[in-house]
This record gives C-alpha cells, structure tokens and sequence, in this order.
C-alpha cells in the first residue's frame, strides 16, 4: 500500500528540492517587493498579492546562499501551510522545474545529513533520472520563520 | 427551520443568562433591591418559557424550581441570603451548560441535575414555619391559580379591504390560539344589499379573551402585519386564567347573542367579584397599548455580517484611492469632482460601518467581576472591584482579543497583588482590598487601567533579575519605568520567579503579545506596598484608520493622524546632537528619533526633512522623516502570521497604485527606539 504524492520541484544554488504540491497556491515571476524594515535578511519583503501582503522569503538565503543572482528564471513559490491567507508565504528559487508524482515507497531518507542553512529537516529524498530531489519539510520551515530566528 | 429558532433562542437565552448573572452580582450587594429581584425573576422566567418552547426540556425543568425560589423571595416568603446567590450562581453555569449541549443524554449528568435541583429544592422547604401567616398565604395562592399568566381582552376590528391582499384573518386567530387559551367571539356586521356586496370585503370583527403567558409584545406581533389595515385594542383584564371562569363563560355567550362589544369594564367587574384578591393588585388599570406606536429601534445581526460589511467597506476605500489617483493624473474636472464626491461618502460611510461594529465593554466586565468574587473567595481574600467606564465602546475584533489577557492581568491582581486580610491589616491597610477597572477615551485610542492597592513590584528585584538573566548590564543606569518593561522582555518573567518574590510579571510577555497583536500597548507602574497599575493603550478600531502618508527612504509609511500633533519643516542643524537627540522648536525642546536610524536605511535622502510631532505618554516627541506626502485614507491589512510581532511596523496598507505602505505604530516604534537603547547602553 503506497500512496502517491505529487511534489513540486525547484532548483535553488544548484541543487533540487521539492515542496508538497498539495500546498503550493501560486508560482509568480520574481518582481519587485517592498522592503521591510527591522527584519532577518532572508526576508525580501512584501507584496501586494490580489489585495493581501504576502511576505517573501529567499529561499535561497534560508539555504546558506550568500548573494544570490536573480536571472529570468527565478521565480516565487507561494504556499499556504494551512490554508489561512495570514500564512501564506513566498519562496524565492532559481527555476521552477517540474510537477512530479512520487510513490510513497520511492522517498528515502534524507541524503543531507545535520542542516542545510536555515533548514534542518527534510520528509526525504527521492532520486529521478539521476537527480536527487530533496522535499522540504514546510512546516519545520515554517515555525522556524514564525520565530523568526 | 426548526434549527434557525433554536439557534435564535439560545442566543437569546445567553442575553437573559447574562443579565441574570449581572442583576445577582448587584443584589449580593443590595439584598432588598425588589427592583433587581424582579429582573431575575423575569429572565429565568424567559429561559423557563423559551426553553420548553424549542425543546430545551432539561433546562425549562431545571429554570422551573428557580423560578420558584425566586417567586418565593419575589413575594417575601423568603429571604435573599448569600447561600442563595451562590447556588443561584453555580447554577447559571450549569444553565449555560445545558444552553450548551441541549437536552441531556448522559446518565451521569441526569443524576447530577438531579442532586441540584434537590439543592435548589432545599432553599424553599426552609421556611420560617413560626410565621404561619405568611404559611397561609402560600396555601392561599395555590389555590388561586396564579401560574405567572394574564388574561387579556383583545377587540380587533379590521378593515373592509383587509384580505384584499391576501391576509386570511382565521390564521391571526389560530396564532392568538396557539399562545395560550383563548375564547373567542366573532361579531358580524350588516351586510348591504346583494349588489353593492364586495365579495372579498370584510365584514366581521372579533373579540377574544385570552389567556397566556406570553408578555403583551408577543401578542402585538402576531398583528404586525397587518396592523396598518386594522384597529386592535389589547388589554389586560387580570392575572391568571379566567377563560373556564363560569360567569365569563355566560358572558360571552350573551355577547355572542346580542353582538354587542364586551367591554373591558364589565369584564374586570366580573373577575372582581370572582375574586376579589386578583383586583387589589396594583397596575391593573387597562393598559391600553396603540400598535401604531410599536417601533423596532434595533435589531439583531450576525456578527459575520457586520464583519463582512466592513471589509467591503475596506475594500470600497481600496478603490476610492484608486479612483482619486486616476483621476487627479486624467485632470479631467468632472471626474475630479466625482471623485471627491465618493470620497466623502465612502468617507461617512466607514465611519457608519466602524461604529456599528462596537460593543460596549460591559458585556465582558461580567466575566471578570465573576473572577474577583469566586477566585478571592477561594483564596480567602475580600476584594472590591470597581468599575468605571464600562459603556466604553470598542471594535468587537478587539473586545475578542482582549479578555484573555485582561482575565490575567486581573487575575494576577488578586492572586499576587493584594494581600491575605491578616497582613493588609498588620501594614495598616484596610482589610479589604481593592482593584480598580477604569476605561477611558483618549484621543482615537481607549486607556484601560486595572489597579490594585496590593503589596505592588519591587524594581530592585527586578533589576537583580534581569542581571542574572543576562538581559541588562550589571552597570546599566535605568529608571524605575525602564525596569518595568523589562517584565514584558520575554523570557523575564518563568515561572521560578513566581515563589521568589511577588509573583507580579507572569505572563506578562504573552499579555503583551496578545496586546500587540491588536496593535495596543501595554505598560505597568508599581510602588512597593502601594499597588500597582496595569495600563492597556488599545486603537478603537483595526481596519480603517486617518493616517498620514510619508516616506523614508525609498518606502510609503503611515502613522496615524490621531497620534499627530504638529508637523515642522527641518532644518538638520537645529538638532544638537550631544544629547539624546534633542531639537529646540519654539522654545520647547523635544527628543527626536530619526527614522532613518530605526529602520536602518543608509544614504541621505535630498528631500525636504520634516519633522512630525507625536504624542506619546504624556511627552511629545519628534521624528524625522523624508518626506511628508498627505493625509491618506489607511485601510490597515495584516501583515500576516510571520510578521505580526515586528517590533517597528504594524500593519500594512495598499495604495492606490497598488503599492504597499507600512503602518507604524508610534507607541510602539518609541518603545523600540528606547529598548535598543538600553541594549546598547
């Protein structure tokens, strides 16, 4: 009995990650945010998304990325943990690369041993033509943003 | 459909419940008060009749024996002693219970209503047998039937032209049926010839004598629409049940024969000397009552929809913004003026939304004085609480947010503020000790106050705390005012300190939190056997606010208008630097914050600096800013779960070209300013 999971998955600084596609509510070219003062360096800032302020979050900063370059490829990854638009997030990553079903049976346990940056769960990795994909574990990330930290 | 009404009615019985635990609370304090005896009576008498009506059947049975009580002290056969109160009170919470779960189902609790209402029993088989007079009376009414209903003469005449819109008269007469017993008479008047005959004219009247529980309102609104085409006289002839009386029977049926109106006079005459007793009450003169009078000056609605009405009301403002940038950029005159014209309305109309959506404060005060009462009983203390200022009128989003915090600091008050009775008089204090609710308005913010003359906080131990904890220098100069914030530094107050010394601080940093979150501050002031004082700084209101739109750097801020004083050009040489920051402007001086500074912006903006006066405490102070761009309409959004603790910015606001601006909160941004400060130090 496996089931299956659909996952999105996104390159940033050179490696693969995946979120949970069940929780990701939009994909938007990367713009302009207004910067908010008083904050971690991670977070961009804020934008105006159909009426409500959504924060944004550079993913590739949480990883340990320095100094990102934006290319015409980066793009932002909106998610809603838990459905309340007060929890939306957006997540900047070099590219977004493809929708993928994965069987429950194929994710293996995580090959980043310790963290990874900001980041130090992962629900698993699971490997495709040759390429590791690592999922995220959102709501870790999430608590660990709420903090602040 | 059945569900709707029911909801309806718990909603209702809640309101009664609440009264009745208001009016308890008043007559512990004021034991004859027939006034207050009287509201009880009625409310659990609503809750007796409402209850069996929509199946509430526990709750109907449980409020019966009461009401009892409460008839009983109503007509003196008892008295009000504080064994009462409590029971009544304990009881209360069962009723909200039983409002809760509707009838029960679980054994368990069957037995235990069961053992209560024993208890509630108990009150009234205790009564003082050497007065056999007052006995006697209590046999005496048995007997007479008074079971709390009336008996009312209703004359209803209607118009000719009465069905002509569909009204069918029997189904009025069915419903005055269905309220209680009713004998009813139908009178016809001559009908013209056969062709001047309409035949869906009406030529009938009728009279009925009814007799129901039900107060006289609900009789009016079986008329309600029909009472522009009728006339209806309703009048009260006695209390209790005449409808099996024998000479009434008679006396109708003469009536009937005859087609002669009954008249009230005639009636009260019979029921006079069928019992004299019913006729020596007091207000029984004919209430004559003119439907046409009837006017509905408020209504019930669902707190969803008001919120719904505000957010469209935001939402309206969003795009007034829109609508005024267009068209002041199109220069267009006509669309200039149709702009400014929605403007004001949309105006007035956020101001009309806003105010529907406050709730005075006093709804929640109940919880709280019922905390004072049962917590310091059980503690063993004797407490006062005061209250002023409980018609204060707040957003309800804000009521919600505050009680929680509120309950603690109130809490806190009497677990660790006031003192045992033995020790308040050893340091020559009266033994009963006091807390002090006081809400006031001030400027567009509410100032809540809870004081007590407790043992208070001791700011030396404060500061030997946050030492050890590693939170200030052991160097570091600071006022007693500094120190006390320091309560509010999570990670301060745990629950070691508790035993230590006075407890006071608990908590507080999640007091603050839920605080902050509706954008208020809080602030403590202590002094060592005296007391302290809890103050809360709330915004009246969180959607919509006056704000004044500047720039720092490259981004839009608002600050309230309301916190504003005065706004001057400036010139950066005035600011002598060797202070604190001060700047001297019309022979006052003021210490200044620059904006810049707090929010870490680099670089100098060639603008044309300004400097906004704002009030804060009692104090003014001043902060600099780029550019000051104009009054702005804010419709606040929230900056969101990530973001709803930031320490300098609390909300956000989309303007008309869809950017974003951040609303700051003055109060807040001083307190960072001066927090870093002391980190610093």
């Amino acid at each position: 009995m496996s089931e299956v999971k659909t996952i999105i998955s996104f390159v940033a600084n050179e490696e693969n990650f995946a979120f949970d596609a069940i929780k990701v509510r939009h994909i938007l070219e990367f713009g302009k945010q207004t910067k908010i003062p008083n904050t971690s360096d991670y977070l961009l800032g804020v934008i105006n998304l159909h009426g409500n302020i959504i924060p944004i979050a550079d993913f590739r900063k949480l990883i340990g990325q320095d100094e990102p370059e934006n290319t015409k490829d980066t793009s932002v990854i909106v998610i809603s943990p838990d459905d309340q638009i007060s929890s939306y997030i957006g997540f900047v990553v070099d590219m977004v690369k493809e929708v993928i079903q994965v069987n429950d049976s194929e994710i293996k346990p995580s090959i980043i041993d310790g963290h990874l940056g900001f980041i130090d769960s992962f629900e698993g990795t699971v490997k495709i033509n040759d390429v590791f994909i690592n999922i995220i574990n959102l709501n870790d990330l999430i608590i660990k943003i709420e903090e602040g930290k | 459909m059945i569900d709707k009404f029911r909801e309806k009615f718990v909603e209702e019985a809640l309101d009664n419940v609440h009264d009745l635990e208001e009016a308890l609370l008043l007559l512990e304090n004021n034991k004859q008060n027939k006034e207050i005896i009287e509201r009880i009576f009625r409310a659990m008498h609503s809750l007796k009749g409402g209850g069996a009506m929509f199946g509430f059947n526990d709750l109907s049975d449980f409020t019966h024996h009461l009401e009892t009580v409460f008839d009983w002290v109503r007509n003196d056969k008892l008295e009000v002693s504080d064994h009462i109160i409590s029971i009544t009170l304990t009881a209360i919470d069962h009723i909200k219970h039983l409002l809760d779960v509707g009838d029960l189902t679980n054994d368990a609790e069957k037995i235990e209503q069961k053992v209560f209402i024993s208890k509630v029993q108990s009150l009234i088989s205790v009564i003082p047998t050497e007065n056999s007079s007052k006995v006697e009376r209590v046999i005496d009414e048995v007997i007479n039937t008074d079971d709390g209903s009336k008996s009312y003469l209703i004359t209803f005449e209607p118009d000719k032209d009465i069905m002509k819109n569909g009204t069918n008269l029997f189904y009025l007469i069915d419903d005055l049926n269905d309220l209680g017993n009713a004998l009813s008479v139908p009178f016809f008047d001559p009908l013209p010839v056969f062709s001047e005959l309409d035949p869906i004219g009406n030529y009938c009247r009728w009279q009925l004598i009814l007799n129901t529980e039900v107060p006289v309102n609900e009789i009016k609104d079986v008329f309600i629409f029909v009472e522009d085409e009728c006339k209806i006289d309703i009048s009260e002839i006695v209390k209790g049940d005449i409808t099996s009386n024998q000479y009434l029977i008679e006396l109708v049926e003469n009536a009937r024969q005859s087609g002669n109106l009954i008249e009230l006079q005639s009636l009260k005459s019979l029921v006079g000397s069928a019992s004299s007793k019913a006729v020596e009450e007091p207000g029984l003169e004919k209430k004559k009552v003119l439907l046409k009078e009837h006017k509905i000056s408020s209504i019930r609605v669902a707190s969803n929809k008001v919120d719904e009405l505000v957010t469209l009301v935001s939402e309206l403002v969003t795009i007034q913004a829109q609508l005024n940038l267009y068209a002041e950029k199109s220069g267009e005159p006509n669309i200039m003026g149709l702009a400014e014209n929605i403007q004001k309305l949309s105006r007035q109309l956020r101001d009309n939304a806003f105010e529907i959506s406050l709730i005075p404060l006093q709804n929640e005060l109940m919880r709280f004085q019922r905390l004072v009462r049962d917590l310091s009983k059980e503690l063993g203390k004797e407490i006062d609480f005061i209250v002023e200022g409980g018609d204060i009128e707040l957003d309800k989003n804000i009521i919600e947010h505050l009680t929680d915090p509120l309950l603690h600091i109130i809490r806190n008050s009497i677990d660790h503020g006031v003192e045992m009775p033995d020790d308040r008089i050893k340091q020559g204090k009266s033994p009963k000790g006091t807390i002090y609710f006081k809400a006031y308005y001030s400027g567009a913010t509410v100032i809540i106050k809870v004081s007590d003359d407790g043992k208070g906080v001791d700011p030396v131990f404060i500061r030997r705390r946050a030492i050890e904890r590693g939170l200030i220098d052991k160097n570091a100069e600071l006022s007693d005012k500094d120190l006390f914030d320091l309560l509010f530094v999570s990670g301060f107050s745990t629950k070691d300190v508790v035993s230590d010394v006075s407890g006071r601080g608990v908590g507080m940093d999640v007091v603050k939190k839920k605080i902050g979150e509706i954008r208020g501050e809080v602030m403590l002031d202590s002094e060592v056997g005296m007391g302290t004082t809890t103050t809360l700084e709330l915004p009246l209101t969180l959607s919509i606010i006056d704000g004044l739109l500047l720039k720092v750097a490259y981004n839009n801020y608002v600050v309230p208008i309301s916190s504003i004083e005065k706004i001057h050009e400036l010139n950066k040489g005035k600011i002598s630097k060797t202070l604190n920051n001060i700047i001297t402007i019309d022979d006052h001086q003021y210490p200044v914050i620059d904006l810049r500074d707090i929010f870490e912006e680099e670089g100098t903006f060639l603008g044309d600096e300004q400097l906004i006066l704002v009030k804060y405490e009692n104090k003014t102070m001043g902060l600099i800013v780029d550019q000051v761009i104009g009054e702005y309409q804010t419709v606040v959004k929230p900056l969101g779960r990530y973001l709803k603790t930031h320490q300098t910015v609390s909300g956000a606001s989309i303007l008309g070209d869809g950017s974003i601006a951040f609303v700051l909160d003055t109060n807040r941004l001083i307190h960072y300013n001066s927090f870093k400060r002391i980190k610093t130090k």
